[in-house]
């Protein structure tokens, strides 16, 4: 089989698992500082209970991204070799800056964060907390500054083939790099907002009303109806970025084959590239004219400008309205639930069984606008610098597809191993409720049960 | 050579990715041989061990990404090639890490009946990783041959790397633990030994016989009056540590880093010797490091930040470790 196509396959599977880890530890680090903080002003131990049970699925979170995250420092060279080769001087620094700065300083105060709460002076383990998700946010600075350079390149000149760097501010702080990286810490705080939120919803259809179950579903609950309106803004913004800098990109997310005003808002259509039209189209007159342009007759570009150097639609077109779609049902069921525990301080059983599927809805509206934005900069690797056929290495197509069957065999059983002790922690949470010991928080004798040894 | 900043930034950060390499194999080597270990450890004792490493194994496994990275961004003509004829030893490496990463995490949130299973995907996963690495070993020693007996050569080290890795997750093991377990970890380290000095002087013997080239860098006069220290040095040593397995553990527990340190000692001198040999190739007798390097302006750009980031890295590791310093007890969240 053809190596470039089974590259790009197990590329977007490493990645795609990737991600999913990241997007929960960005918001997750700054939500059980939050617990802290909680706990340290009021002395309520309900607080620390809800950091205790979190800090468990952070550790799993981490460990998870970790290791998928090794993976591809490594895959960069094993199937990408010409993505180095032509802009490595840009990359090797931003993913070097990431290394040094925050990988270190997360998984060294990791340590202290998940086990070194009786080890040292609750103040230490505050800052270990704060060092742990600083480090992850960082991170995420670096990564999204690389990867929307890929996307909107400048500050470089090329040099035989060869991408240099002339200035590096703006390389970091690129076009469309503020936008994106406000997307994805917005995206990764509304992901964890919902999980919180529908893991205590399940622990509340399981009987549990202990405080720390409140405390954690109010907090999610809160946190998602705030962030999502935010969100909603920051995407519009980062959709009027993109139409500036990567048309072609929009020209696809919109299913249109024509440059031209009067461009309507196609809610569903099958598009076919082949005879370049939408089949079954169900739209709104002028609608993405107006959104994108803010005037009905606001000129819309159109595929027919990029031809054979567009991403291709399909993909790009419904990767788009699954996250909006997402987001929608994000406001609605976060909104819904923020006025029962406000005013009727209870929460409809019907609402808690749909927030706990909710509980992923972070995970498929990140994926899906991940999706996105990366198949929509294809057919290119860098924007106009190197294309995506060009990166590929000589390996065999037999290879990568052994490598990639048996990654994603051994992706599906963790995740669903993953989910199940998500699942199960929270089982357990419930049953325990506010009895289960916390010899390092209350004044209590250590010889009490406490977690398996051995545990972290 | 003249000394300007094209011929020194290659020479600095080869420098820096060996530093990065010697670093990582020793810390995660200890990590990786403990889980070696869990195919003869029992249940509660598993559960020691985990805790010994448990606050430390990811910011070891940072320093395989610092190593890989600095490859990467440093040497990306060289990352591609290597990476690219190890495709599949480094698969496995990945997924031996990947396994061994989570059955960690795993292991202790799963419900109290499924964790045997993870308990040997942590031993399986480290076993695969402990192979992988010492195959590629073995094979870049012969110049990234994959002819019969590169392959077999390279089986040979994957055996001995794995061993030299257990005899590290015994030596740290007898230093954080005590007790019975103490005593198992002492005959665990004896055992150990024997392959890791049989994989040594493999290693040492193939290197300078697969090329003339570094046959000629190390038996001419005097450059072998000047190297015979690595050997004889790293011959004393094991001579030593085999001599204090029948004494150890001692009363108050006396020198029971020592045997941590001496492996360590052996690590960074056999280590010291490949470099010898390779040096100045990054890819055997193919790519120099000046052949292989990225711009110097981006290496210059990532020099700064590493003089400021890198003591500091350093010194907030040392108060980790100190953090969980003395006996490993249990590890618990709360």
């Amino acid at each position: 089989m053809d190596p470039l196509i089974l590259s790009r396959i197990q590329f977007g599977a490493n990645i795609s698992f990737h991600i999913l880890f990241p997007a929960i530890t960005i918001a997750l680090g700054w939500m059980l500082l939050f617990f802290k903080l909680r706990y340290n002003a009021t002395g309520d131990s309900a607080w620390m209970r809800a950091y205790f049970t979190w800090v468990k699925v952070f550790a799993l979170s981490f460990a998870m991204g970790v290791v998928s995250g090794v993976t591809m420092s490594f895959q960069f060279g094993t199937n990408w070799p010409g993505y180095m080769e032509t802009v490595g001087n840009i990359a090797g620094p931003l993913l070097a800056y990431e290394i040094l700065t925050a990988f270190f300083l997360e998984a060294a105060f990791l340590g202290i964060m998940l086990f070194g709460f009786r080890r040292v002076s609750n103040r230490i383990h505050t800052l270990a907390t704060v060092l742990v998700a600083g480090g992850t946010t960082l991170s995420a600075f670096w990564i999204i500054a690389l990867n929307s350079w890929m996307q909107t390149p400048v500050g470089f000149e090329m040099r035989d083939g060869v991408a240099h760097a002339v200035d590096w501010w703006a390389i970091v702080f690129n076009p469309s790099m503020p936008y994106r990286l406000v997307h994805m810490l917005l995206a990764s705080g509304l992901t964890v907002s919902f999980l919180i939120a529908g893991l205590s919803a399940l622990r509340y259809l399981y009987g549990d009303r202990s405080e720390s179950m409140w405390k954690a579903l109010r907090t999610g609950v809160f946190t998602a109806a705030i962030l999502i309106p935010i969100q909603i803004f920051a995407g519009d913004q980062h959709g009027l970025n993109t139409l500036e800098h990567q048309p072609q990109k929009i020209a696809a997310m919109e299913a249109n084959w024509n440059t031209g005003p009067n461009v309507p808002l196609v809610l569903f259509a099958l598009p076919d590239e082949a005879a370049k039209e939408n089949k079954f189209e169900l739209a709104i007159p002028d609608g993405a004219s107006f959104i994108l342009r803010h005037s009905a007759s606001g000129v819309v570009p159109g595929l027919n400008d990029y031809p054979g150097n567009h991403p291709p639609v399909f993909p790009v077109f419904w990767g788009f309205r699954i996250m909006v779609g997402t987001g929608i049902l994000m406001l609605v069921v976060s909104w819904s639930a923020a006025f029962f525990l406000k005013r009727r301080h209870s929460l409809p059983k019907p609402l808690a069984l749909l927030m706990v599927p909710m509980a992923l809805s972070g995970w498929l509206a990140t994926l899906a606008g991940w999706y996105t934005t990366e198949i929509g900069r294809q057919p290119w690797l860098v924007t106009g610098v190197l294309k995506t056929v060009d990166a590929v290495g000589p390996v065999a197509g037999s290879h990568v597809a052994l490598t990639l069957a048996i990654y994603l065999i051994l992706y599906v059983l963790l995740l669903i191993a993953y989910l199940g002790v998500l699942v199960h922690l929270a089982l357990k949470a419930a049953k325990d409720g506010d009895a289960s010991p916390l010899p390092g928080v209350l004044d209590a004798p250590l010889s009490q049960p406490v977690a398996q040894p051995g545990e972290r | 050579m003249t000394f300007d900043w094209p011929t020194l930034l290659p020479l600095i950060f080869a420098s820096l990715m060996g530093l990065a390499i010697l670093i990582y194999v020793i810390l995660d080597g200890f990590d990786l041989g403990i889980g070696i270990l869990f195919a003869v450890a029992e249940d509660a004792e598993q559960d020691t061990m985990i805790a010994a490493i448990g606050p430390f194994w990811d910011a070891n496994e940072t320093w395989l990404v610092l190593a890989v990275g600095l490859l990467l961004v440093a040497f990306p003509l060289a990352h591609g090639l290597i990476l690219g004829a190890l495709y599949i030893p480094v698969f496995l490496l990945l997924v031996g890490l990947i396994l061994r990463g989570v059955a960690f995490d795993f292991r202790a949130k799963v419900p109290a009946g499924r964790k045997h299973r993870w308990n040997r995907i942590f031993l399986l996963g480290s076993v695969i990783a402990s192979l992988a690495q010492g195959y590629m070993l073995g094979v870049y020693v012969l110049g990234l041959d994959f002819g019969l007996a590169g392959m077999a050569f390279g089986a040979l080290v994957a055996l001995c790397l794995s061993a030299a890795y257990a005899a590290m997750g015994a030596a740290w093991v007898i230093y954080k633990t005590e007790g019975e377990l103490q005593k198992k970890a002492v005959l665990w380290l004896r055992r150990a030994l024997v392959l890791t000095a049989l994989g040594m002087g493999a290693v040492s013997l193939a290197t300078p016989f697969a090329s003339p080239r570094i046959f000629d860098k190390w038996f001419v006069w005097p450059a072998m009056l000047y190297l015979s220290p690595l050997p004889i040095l790293s011959a004393v040593l094991f001579g030593w540590l085999w001599w204090q397995t029948f004494h150890l553990p001692k009363a108050d527990d006396r020198h029971a880093l020592m045997p941590f340190l001496t492996l360590a000692a052996i690590f960074t001198l056999g280590f010291a010797g490949l470099a010898w040999s390779f040096y100045p190739f990054v890819v055997p007798d193919r790519l120099t490091i000046w052949q292989a390097a990225s711009a110097p302006e981006s290496l210059a750009i990532i020099l700064a930040g590493t003089v400021v980031v890198l003591p500091i890295i350093i010194f907030y590791s040392f108060y980790a470790y100190r953090v969980f310093g003395g006996k490993a007890t249990d590890l618990t969240y709360d």
